[in-house]
C-alpha cells in the first residue's frame, strides 16, 4: 500500500498507480507478468472513464485475459480473481484501487452520501443507516454501548503505537474517551466512527505453483464467502434481517477451510464502526449474538490478547480510503502471516480473517488467509 | 450518482413525488399478489409482476428504528435532525425524517407515527411525527 495520509496531494488514478507498482514490486513481478486485472475501469460496457479509472490494460501496455471491474477491491476481488485463475482465464491478477484528492470542503466523503432520490433528501449518509442499525441493539442489549466503546478504544489504542497509521499518537483511550467524544449520528460518537483518509493500496493473486517462485512465502485462500442481501444504501437495512449477515459466508468459509472461529489468530475485521465489531463476532460464529462485546472482552483483542483485531488500528484509526479500503484488510492479513508487522506482529500467525462491508450496507464477505509454505498445517 | 436531491430520477418515481407535491403518501402495490413495497421497482420484489399501481397510503404507523443525527452530510442540514425507518400500517417501510412529536424527542421503537409534510430546498418532502396511540 502506498502512505495513508488524511489528504493526499494526488488523485484517486495515481495513488492507485502506485499502489500497483509496490504491489508488484513486492512480488517480485513486472507489469508484462499480470495477464489480469481488477481495477476501476469505466465498468461493464462503460464509455465513461469514471474518476479514478483507467484504461488499465493500455497503461500498463499487456494485454490482458481477464477483467474484474464490478467490485475491484478488498475480499469481492480476491475471490473473483482466484476463480478467474482456477477456471484458467488467467494466472496472475493484479487488483489495486485507493482514493486521493477527494476529501474535504466541510462535507462527509461523497461516498458515504449515495446520490439516491429516497436518502439524500432526508439526510441519511452511510452512519446514519448503520446508526439505524445499532439504535435497535442497543435497545435490546443496553450493555452493547459500552462494550462498543471497549473495542473502540482498543482499536484505537492500537493505531495509537503504529508510525503508518493516520492517528499516529492519537490517544491511549478509554471506553470513557469514546463515550465522551462529540456524538455524530446517534449512539455514534465521533470515535466509533472510521476515518475517511486517502491512499492506494493493491495486491497480487496468483497460483501456488507461481507464488512459489516469488519473492515472499505464499499467504493462501484457505476459504471465502460472500452476502450480497440488497443494494446498498437505498432501502434502509432493517436490523433484524441484518444483524447476523455474514453467518451464511462465514459457514462457507470456515467450511471450505476446514476450520473454526476458535483456530483464528488475528482478526482483520472491517470496522466501519464500533458495534460492527461486536456484530462481527457474533454473526461469525466466535459467541452468541448479543455477546460480542463481552467476547472482545474476555478473549483480549488487543496486540496481547487471544484474539487480535484490527492489528494496524483498522479503519477507525490507520486509514479509511474509500473505494480502495477494502484492501487494507487483505494487505494486512497478508503482512501478519508474513511475519512482517514488527512490534505490531501477532507472534506465529497462521490463520488469519479479513472482512468487508457490514450490516448497514446490507451486503458483507470474508476471506480466512493461511500460510501456505507448508508450516500451517491444519488439523 | 446525479442529481438525485432535485427531483425524481425516473419513469418509475415521478408519480410518488407528484403525489407527495399534493400532501399525499402513495406506495407501490402489486396487482397481481397485492404485495405492498418501497423503494419503487421495476417489478414486485414478491411475485416479479410488472403491474402494480402506486395506491394511497394512510400515513399512519409505527417506528422500527430510529436515531438523531448530530453532524449533517452537508451545510445544507440544519442539526439536530432525526431520522427513522417507519413501517406503514400496510405492511411497507420508508426512511424519512421526524419533526415535532413530543419534546421533539427521538420517537421510541414502537411509537405510532403518522405522515406529515414539510419543505426543504424549495420542494415538499414526507416525514413523519408522533401521534398518541
Amino acid at each position: 500500500m502506498t502512505p495513508q495520509q488524511k489528504r493526499s496531494d494526488k488523485n484517486s488514478l495515481q495513488v492507485a498507480l502506485d499502489a500497483a507498482k509496490l504491489a508488484l514490486a513486492d512480488a517480485g513481478l513486472r507489469p508484462t507478468d499480470i495477464d489480469g486485472i481488477a481495477a476501476r475501469w469505466p465498468g461493464p460496457g462503460g464509455t465513461l472513464l469514471a474518476p479514478g479509472s483507467a484504461d488499465w490494460s493500455g497503461l500498463l501496455g499487456v494485454p490482458i485475459s481477464w477483467i474484474g471491474d464490478s467490485y475491484p477491491q478488498g475480499v469481492p476481488a480476491l475471490l473473483d480473481a482466484a476463480g478467474a485463475i482456477l477456471a484458467g482465464q488467467c494466472e496472475t491478477v493484479l487488483i489495486t484501487g485507493g482514493q486521493a484528492g477527494v476529501l474535504g470542503g466541510g462535507r462527509v466523503a461523497a461516498y458515504t452520501q449515495p446520490g439516491n432520490e429516497f436518502v439524500e433528501p432526508f439526510g441519511a449518509y452511510t452512519a446514519a443507516h448503520f446508526a439505524l442499525v445499532a439504535q435497535r441493539h442497543l435497545a435490546r442489549y443496553p450493555d452493547a454501548r459500552q462494550g462498543a466503546a471497549a473495542i473502540a478504544a482498543s482499536i484505537r489504542n492500537i493505531g495509537s503505537s503504529n508510525p503508518d497509521a493516520i492517528m499516529y499518537g492519537r490517544g491511549p483511550y478509554t471506553a470513557e474517551d469514546i463515550l465522551s467524544a462529540p456524538p455524530v449520528v446517534d449512539p455514534f460518537t465521533l470515535l466509533d466512527l472510521c476515518l475517511a483518509s486517502e491512499g492506494g493500496a493493491a495486491i497480487v493473486v496468483t497460483t501456488l505453483e507461481r507464488a512459489r517462485d516469488l519473492r515472499h512465502p505464499p499467504v493462501i485462500v484457505l476459504g471465502a464467502g460472500m452476502e450480497w442481501m440488497r443494494q446498498q444504501y437505498v432501502d434502509p437495512a432493517r436490523y433484524e434481517e441484518v444483524w447476523s449477515i455474514g453467518s451464511s459466508a462465514a459457514a462457507r468459509a470456515f467450511g471450505q477451510a476446514g476450520v473454526g472461529p476458535l483456530d483464528v489468530d488475528v482478526a482483520e475485521l472491517y470496522d466501519v464502526n464500533s458495534f460492527e465489531v461486536a456484530r462481527q463476532f457474533e454473526a461469525l460464529g466466535f459467541c452468541e449474538p448479543g455477546e460480542g462485546a463481552d467476547f472482545a472482552q474476555a478473549v483480549g483483542i488487543g496486540l496481547d490478547g487471544k484474539l487480535p483485531t484490527c492489528t494496524d488500528g483498522g479503519l477507525m484509526s490507520f486509514s479509511h480510503i474509500g473505494w480502495g479500503a477494502p484492501t487494507l484488510k487483505v494487505v494486512q492479513a497478508v503482512r501478519q502471516l508474513r511475519g512482517e508487522c514488527g512490534d505490531h506482529q501477532v507472534p506465529g500467525a497462521e490463520v488469519a480473517i479479513a472482512s468487508g462491508a457490514g450490516s448497514g450496507a446490507q451486503y458483507y464477505n470474508l476471506v480466512l488467509l493461511g500460510r501456505g509454505d507448508g508450516l500451517g498445517q491444519l488439523r | 450518482m446525479g442529481e438525485a436531491g432535485a427531483g425524481p430520477v425516473s419513469e418509475l418515481t415521478r408519480d410518488f413525488w407528484a403525489a407527495v407535491e399534493r400532501h399525499e403518501l402513495v406506495r407501490p402495490v402489486c396487482r397481481a399478489c397485492g404485495h405492498n413495497f418501497f423503494t419503487p421497482q421495476i417489478a414486485c420484489p414478491r411475485c416479479l409482476s410488472e403491474n402494480w399501481n402506486y395506491e394511497r397510503s394512510s400515513g399512519r404507523g409505527t417506528v422500527y428504528s430510529a436515531t438523531v443525527v448530530h453532524r449533517p452530510p452537508s451545510p445544507d442540514f440544519a442539526v439536530p435532525f432525526r431520522l427513522a425507518i417507519v413501517d406503514l400500517d400496510e405492511g411497507w417501510s420508508m426512511l424519512a425524517n421526524l419533526v415535532g412529536g413530543p419534546g421533539e424527542r427521538c420517537a421510541p421503537i414502537g411509537a405510532r407515527v403518522e405522515v406529515t409534510w414539510i419543505e426543504r430546498d424549495g420542494r415538499t418532502l414526507p416525514a413523519f411525527t408522533e401521534v398518541a396511540s
